[in-house]
């Protein structure tokens, strides 16, 4: 615990701060634009509101202590993952990867990748070898498969790689031999060979949601609807934008999930390219930002623990733009502070408050 | 690398070392951003004008309002056809995924009554269409339909009421075949390319268009310009509140006079009514311009169906009866029908006779009576001796005629029959006229040229041996083709390889009474000026004959041919027609019905009457066609004086007929107990068939 005093308030990172703040004040607008009713856009606001007080909470906190209860934050995640399964989880769209609590609902998956983020830290930071060993490979990566596992039991693809995201990262960092990350990259362009070819001739949802991107004459009409008018959505946005409350992709309803995953189609469709552009560059910003933070870190726990978060959110936005773009297909992954979800919210700013907390502590060693 | 030996750990190499990777990681984020806002730029910025436009047909539905067809009058302006205000049933085809159809359907065939297998295909046919039209479900819908579709507003967007003017005509069946009706165009008629209803011209799925008679030929007069509302719609169709764009109000078609006179088509339609087998025809036309006064043919049809039931199962019924019916109710026979013209040819013969010297005015004395030809009686009922040519017109002498023709020869025939321009269209306005077939050596020849081509085949393929035989053949096939005294002695008086339309008849009427000037029978009068259906300003527009011609025919000929028909009526085979006052000139006429059974009502011969009154200075020409009443033209001479009569009266302005009186002279058996009829009977009716 520190004191709010004059160095905390200097040393405090009011950069990465202004600019999760930015992106998720314009992720509470273009929720108004395409949902005018208050309700949405207030919950989105409360959950901003919650996410930002916790940040501030984790900054007074050494990172170091917060990470000592890594494996119990874990724990509770994989039991919120489970608990899902029970008649206490709501299936939505096919995934079941919410839980309802009275009038409350979450998505236990958002808060169980920064716990498991945590607890890979706080295990590999421990292992004091460069290059790593096998034997701590394999429990980072069974640290790793369980919730995983779970997480696709829910059906959430899209949520279940994104703990392979930090994975890699923090592996890549630890000091796995080059050799080993070579192999395994040999690894995953064999199986992309392989599955390729297989996809065309499949017609499991999931396929035709490939298909829709990389062979869409393949795939059937339905499941190119949602990337057409995703496409038409930030296609004619433009340069400029059709201006604040203009998007009548978002706004007439042509565009499924709007408020939800696909909320940076609104914001490319009423701001443009102008916009899609600059809120890119905030997240770009915040990356570098993480990346930065990382470097400058004394120890080892901190540069894990913001790396793996990086990762993270490199992921999220990649993946989630990528399908608003039609590179990649359609994945239920949200947009990092912009998309509707207190879940996401507050994860991803406990996230920026453990790494706003390692910057406050980078000379304290 | 050393470190990669070392197993003894070094906190700051190992995040130096991090630090090395961090940046590959950094590089990696900035290739993915890049990689991302090219695809932007791609989207936005090199793209975007297509995808606006797909944004905007996403929310904008153009729901279009049709125009109202102009409304036909007759040449008073007394309004024939209009059109009425009423709404249809529209279902919004782009709202409808196929998948969800058959519920659709189902639900539809339920709520509104609507035939589920015609739906089917009517959604399949809307396929070909633009993505925003509308398919039509249900016309002249109920104020119960439109509460339905008003209930389920919100439930079943896709599913509207619009305003659609009907077609209303007024008299149901009077003139049905000259006014036609209207329907909607086919999608074979959209896809034909040149078609006059093509996709090129602008015609689309949906469009109300002429299918027959005036309404099909003027259908550019008729047909307004449709006009649009565009509304802002969300994703599932619904169109938002104060969501009307822009409204473009529909023109409504031009008027149109026709030459028809109401008066005369209903008493023309009054007399066609009572033909004794249901089947005949009458026109009227005035023979100083060729306007038409009046046209009837039955069995007739109410075109009301086609414009107002069409899409009911029993309005569907009805059509589809109209359309297989073997009386042909939907035929128009004054242009369509094709006749032998009979005894009314006579006077064809006798200006060719008289123009090429055969006979002359002053010398004309022919024998009358029958005639052997070769092996062929021609039988006569008449035989007057030796008869002059007006009393051979008046009486109708068949000997005289086969006689007359003989002496003059087929070159001399032929080109007066080509001179009458029988055998070509009269080229009336109105789409499906038919040309009749012009007795001619051509016309033979033709008729037998596949026998001949067999026999010369047969004749190329035989064996030696039967050379001969085929040879045989093949002449006695070419003689055949021949023309020989026999055909011209029955061409002479109507019969024979010989048909005519009663169109054709009656533009050749108004030339006998006009002295050889022939007018091209047409409909139109004039048309309102007005906006057509593309949005070009159109000035008033009249008809214009481009195709008049005259028949060489000096005063003495023409004073021949008043003569001889105005004596039909005083005391020859025309009697039944005599108006007191309105000089009717009349010439009767015997169509023969070629068959072998001639028992049945359906082979017994069709009347003719052709007429023009008065003598002097005609005003109207009159062709009647009474189908199947059997021997005599006593059935359609009586029918020409009823129009007469009231025509007569109503212009010289005369107190109508009583009622007994006029029943008594219009009915079909009433001429056949004056004198004068009975020596109708003496009409041609030689008995051998060709």
């Amino acid at each position: 615990m520190v004191n709010v005093n004059r160095r905390y308030v200097a040393d405090f990172d009011w950069t990465l701060f202004s600019l999760a703040l930015g992106l998720a004040v314009f992720g509470v607008i273009e929720i108004s634009s395409v949902q005018p009713s208050p309700g949405l856009w207030r919950r989105q606001l409360v959950g901003v509101g919650i996410g930002l007080v916790l940040m501030f909470l984790i900054t007074l906190h050494d990172y170091r202590r917060i990470l000592n209860a890594a494996p119990y934050l874990y724990a509770i995640g994989i039991a919120l993952l489970l608990l899902v399964q029970t008649p206490l989880g709501k299936e939505v769209n096919n995934n079941r990867s919410w839980l309802e609590l009275g009038s409350f609902s979450f998505q236990p998956s958002e808060m169980a990748k920064i716990f498991t983020l945590m607890l890979l830290a706080y295990y590999l930071a421990g292992v004091r070898k460069r290059p790593l060993d096998l034997r701590t490979v394999v429990v980072a990566v069974g640290i790793w498969a369980l919730p995983t596992a779970l997480v696709f039991w829910e059906n959430d693809t899209g949520s279940a790689l994104s703990f392979t995201s930090f994975l890699a990262a923090m592996l890549f960092l630890a000091g796995v031999r080059w050799s080993w990350m070579a192999a395994a990259l040999v690894a995953v362009v064999i199986a992309v060979i392989v599955v390729a070819p297989r996809i065309k001739n499949c017609e499991t949802y999931k396929c035709e949601r490939v298909k829709s991107v990389y062979w869409p004459d393949l795939a059937k009409k339905r499941y190119r609807y949602q990337n057409e008018q995703a496409e038409i959505a930030v296609g004619s946005g433009a340069i400029l934008g059709k201006g604040p409350r203009g998007s009548t992709q978002g706004g007439l309803g042509f565009l499924p999930e709007v408020h939800n995953d696909f909320i940076f189609a609104v914001a490319s469709e009423e701001w443009g390219f102008i916009g899609s552009s600059l809120s890119l560059a905030t997240y770009l910003m915040i990356i570098a930002r993480l990346i930065q933070i990382a470097r400058r870190s004394r120890e080892r726990t901190g540069m894990l623990l913001v790396a793996g978060l990086a990762a993270l959110l490199l992921y999220h936005v990649t993946v989630n733009v990528g399908m608003v773009v039609r590179l990649l297909p359609i994945m239920g992954i949200p947009l990092p502070l912009m998309s509707f979800g207190s879940t996401s919210v507050v994860a991803t700013c406990f996230g920026l408050g453990l790494a706003i907390s390692v910057r406050l502590r980078r000379f304290v060693n | 690398m050393a470190s990669d030996r070392n197993q003894s750990f070094d906190p700051t190499e190992d995040l130096r070392q991090a630090g090395l990777r961090l940046q590959i990681i950094y590089y990696i984020a900035i290739v993915i951003f890049a990689a991302l806002i090219a695809r932007l730029w791609y989207l936005q910025v090199i793209n975007s004008d297509g995808f606006r436009d797909r944004a905007e047909a996403n929310r904008i539905r153009v729901i279009p309002i049709p125009a109202p067809r102009g409304t036909i009058y007759d040449r008073n302006g007394k309004p024939l056809v209009t059109s009425k205000s009423s709404y249809n049933i529209v279902l919004s085809r782009k709202d409808v995924k196929d998948s969800e159809f058959p519920q659709m359907a189902d639900l539809l065939a339920e709520h509104m009554e609507i035939d589920r297998q015609w739906l089917a295909k009517r959604f399949e046919d809307a396929k070909i269409e633009a993505k925003h039209e509308s398919i039509v479900i249900k016309e002249l819908a109920s104020e119960r339909d439109l509460a339905w579709v008003e209930a389920h507003e919100y439930e079943y967007p896709m599913i509207r009421a619009e305003r659609a003017p009907q077609r209303l005509y007024l008299y149901g069946q009077l003139a049905a075949h000259a006014l036609g009706y209207v329907g909607e165009v086919s999608p074979e008629e959209l896809k034909k390319p040149n078609g006059d209803f093509s996709k090129e011209k602008g015609y689309k799925l949906g469009d109300i268009i002429g299918k027959f008679g005036i309404e099909r030929k003027y259908n550019d007069i008729l047909m307004g310009k449709d006009g649009e509302r565009r509304v802002l719609v969300d994703s599932r169709g619904r169109i938002q509140p104060q969501g009307t764009i822009e409204v473009i109000d529909p023109v409504p078609g031009r008027d149109l006079y026709t030459t028809l006179d109401l008066d005369i088509q209903k008493a023309a339609e009054e007399q066609t009514d009572t033909m004794p087998a249901g089947r005949g025809a009458i026109a009227v036309m005035d023979p100083n311009n060729g306007e038409i006064r009046a046209m009837a043919s039955r069995p007739a049809f109410d075109p009301n169906v086609f414009s107002q039931r069409a899409k009911t199962p029993e309005g569907k019924d009805e059509i589809r009866e109209l359309q297989t019916d073997e009386e042909r109710p939907l035929f128009n026979r004054v242009i369509q029908g094709q006749f032998p013209p009979g005894s009314t040819w006579k006077l064809m013969t006798s200006v060719a006779a008289l123009n090429e010297g055969v006979i002359t005015p002053t010398d004309n004395r022919i024998q009358d009576g029958g005639l052997q030809i070769g092996n062929y009686p021609m039988r006569s009922i008449s035989n007057f001796g030796k008869p002059d040519i007006i009393t051979a017109i008046a009486r109708s002498a068949d000997g005289y005629y086969y006689r007359l023709g003989l002496k003059m020869g087929v070159e001399k025939f032929e080109k007066w029959v080509n001179l009458f321009r029988f055998g070509e269209p009269t080229g009336i306005d109105l789409p499906g006229e038919y040309k009749g077939i012009a007795p001619t050596r051509e016309t033979k020849r033709r008729s037998w040229s596949r026998a001949i081509k067999k026999a010369q085949q047969a004749l190329d393929e035989a064996s030696p041996g039967d050379k001969a035989a085929k040879e045989f053949h093949l002449r006695q096939v070419q003689r055949e083709a021949e023309w020989t005294d026999y055909d011209m002695a029955s061409s002479a008086f109507g019969q024979g390889q010989n048909a005519s339309t009663p169109i054709q008849l009656l533009r050749y009427t108004g030339g006998l009474a006009m002295g050889g000037q022939m007018y091209t029978p047409h409909l139109l009068l004039r048309a309102a000026p007005g906006v057509d259906r593309l949005g070009n300003q159109q000035p008033e527009t009249y008809y214009g004959d481009s195709n008049k011609f005259s028949v060489p025919m000096s005063k003495e000929i023409h004073e021949i041919v008043l003569k001889g028909m105005a004596g039909a009526v005083e005391y020859g085979t025309a009697g039944a027609a005599r108006v007191e006052g309105f000089d009717v000139c009349a010439k009767t006429g015997t169509a023969q019905v070629a068959s072998t059974d001639r028992v049945g009502k359906k082979n017994k011969d069709h009347a003719w009457l052709i007429s023009f009154a008065p003598r002097d200075k005609p005003e109207l020409a009159l062709v009647v066609l009474t189908e199947n009443v059997g021997f005599g033209s006593t059935y359609s001479a009586p029918r020409a004086k009823a129009i007469y009569d009231d025509y007569y009266r109503r212009t010289r302005n005369l107190p109508p007929k009583t009622e007994e009186t006029k029943a008594e002279n219009s009915s079909p058996g009433a001429g056949a107990r004056s004198p004068e009829a009975r020596t109708g009977l003496q009409d041609s009716q030689p008995r051998v068939q060709n």
